[in-house]
């Protein structure tokens, strides 16, 4: 596990970070700093807040409180020393790292037109780890097939936050662009994948480059709309898969079907505990009534365990199934 | 013979101190309408090109002389992430290492420390006004260096001149 973004922290905090023993910051989800905070982390699902000496406790009054300095450093170093550049960024609320880490950020907005404009005097920044863990879906990938076909089938992917489906999408795209089937028999060669990653989370890219290893056959478009993205896509780079983060708005919804009737196949995902939960989006409703999905992946983990459910389109329950991997949360 | 050898060497020594002092009156001016230009390219990478700092720095450095091309390339290259500096400590740096070859005084230098401190930390509206802000200031202080080139830049030749003669007659 490379640790490339402690480059990214000022001073006094990295400092503290490294006194933390080599397991907990191998295995670190989150970095939250709030100033005249404590500062907290999350590991394996659990938070903490850390002292001086990187000390780890549940009580708020010994920790360290960042300074104004402090923050001050952090967001000079994130933004490459060019707050500038990051319009669009601080429009969103959040800034890519190289190496696809994200950190969101929070402090007062300024408005426009009713629209946030952009963030002034940033206070708050949310880290977050992102982590290539290679074989996060070697336990999926295999219900994924549509043998007689030869294809993947369209399958969307549901979990709440922080239960890893970004990192099991990353290396659904590596596997499928790469071939690797999980499956001695299946002679398949890899597939052409479409990313649209709109929020540079699944691949990572610094200047249109992915930073995490998505496969050969991978083309990534960075940034883009979903919706709009999925169009330019099919319109541009004939995928056989696309691959999609977190559809919910309607227009993300038009654009699945659309690239449905291409004969392209789609994994998307979803914020949502089960499918029940997505029955409130209309949009997604939409789709899953019209038995657009032939497959449904349900992750969920409790601290260190972790598991996934598959139904069919028909919301018939497939499989159960536990960890995969060891390092329970492999998909942080 | 020896003292004739002698008296030549302390007024060619004075005549090459006052050719000096010049020449740093000249260069003054010279030297601040190149970084006064330079701020101005500065602001057009960062309200149109916006190109991250170090980059429009390490560019604008290229096309820079001697010695603002070492400052302004040294400014960028701090700026790295291996050594961890922030946009100012990174600027700050080069201005100690490097300012002492330039011609410029203190006043043009407190100018850049103030702009370092704000360059890179805010949009482009607030940053095009800090730059503007720092030329206006430039600005001044090169109508002054002007000034003082055109009052001293001959007296300094000719003072250097004197004062060598001054000691020759004072030592014989």
């Amino acid at each position: 596990m490379t640790l490339d973004w402690l480059g990214l922290f000022p001073e006094s905090i990295r400092l503290i970070l490294l006194k933390l023993p080599k397991a907990m910051l191998d295995h670190l989800e989150e970095i939250r700093i709030r100033e005249e905070r404590p500062l907290e982390i999350n590991a394996a699902g659990r938070h903490h807040f850390l002292d001086r000496d990187g000390g780890l406790s549940l009580h708020p009054g010994e920790a360290y409180k960042p300074t104004r300095e402090d923050t001050r450093r952090l967001l000079d170093l994130i933004s490459n020393h060019s707050l500038y550049t990051m319009e669009e960024e601080l429009r969103k609320g959040f800034i890519t790292i190289p190496g696809g880490h994200r950190v969101g950020l929070v402090g007062r907005t300024v408005l426009s037109g009713g629209r946030v404009e952009h963030i002034r005097d940033i206070s708050g920044f949310n880290v977050r780890i992102a982590k290539e863990i290679r074989g996060a879906a070697d336990e999926i990938l295999p219900f994924l097939l549509d043998r007689k076909r030869g294809r993947v089938m369209h399958t969307l992917i549901l979990s709440p936050p922080q239960q890893g489906k970004t990192t099991l999408l990353r290396d659904l795209a590596r596997q499928i662009s790469y071939g690797s089937w999980g499956n001695a028999q299946l002679q398949w060669p890899g597939l052409k994948v479409g990313i649209i990653d709109e929020r540079s989370e699944i691949a990572g890219c610094q200047r249109g480059v992915p930073g995490f290893d998505v496969g050969p056959r991978t083309d990534v478009l960075d940034g883009c709309p979903k919706a709009e993205g999925m169009m330019m896509m099919i319109r541009s780079m004939s995928p056989d898969v696309l691959i999609v983060d977190e559809i919910g708005r309607p227009e993300d919804a038009e654009a699945v079907n659309e690239a449905l009737h291409a004969g392209i196949s789609v994994i998307a995902t979803a914020h949502g505990s089960s499918i029940q939960d997505i029955g409130g989006r209309p949009a997604l409703s939409a789709l899953v009534q019209q038995r657009r999905f032939e497959m449904y992946a349900v992750l969920c983990r409790k601290g260190h365990e972790r598991s996934y459910k598959l139904y069919d389109g028909g919301q018939r329950t497939l499989q159960t199934a536990g960890a995969g991997p060891p390092g329970g949360d492999a998909y942080a | 013979m020896l003292n004739l050898i002698g008296a030549i060497l302390v007024l060619a020594a004075g005549t090459l101190a006052g050719f000096y002092q010049a020449h740093q009156f000249a260069l003054r001016p010279r030297q601040l309408r190149e970084l006064i230009l330079a701020l101005q390219r500065l602001e057009t990478e960062i309200s149109y090109g916006f190109t991250p700092l170090p980059d429009a720095l390490e560019r604008i450095g290229g096309g820079l002389k001697e010695p603002l091309k070492t400052l302004f390339i040294a400014a960028s290259d701090y700026m790295s992430p291996d050594y961890g500096l922030s946009a100012e400590d990174s600027i700050r740096k080069a201005l100690n290492m490097h300012w002492r070859r330039t011609s410029m005084k203190t006043a043009e230098k407190d100018v850049l420390d103030r702009l370092s401190g704000v360059l890179g930390t805010s949009d482009r509206q607030d940053q095009i006004k800090h730059i503007a802000l720092a030329v206006g200031q430039l600005q001044h202080e090169e109508a002054a260096a002007r000034e003082d080139q055109a009052k001293y830049e001959k007296m300094s030749k000719s003072l250097g001149l004197l004062i060598g003669a001054l000691i020759v007659i004072l030592i014989f």
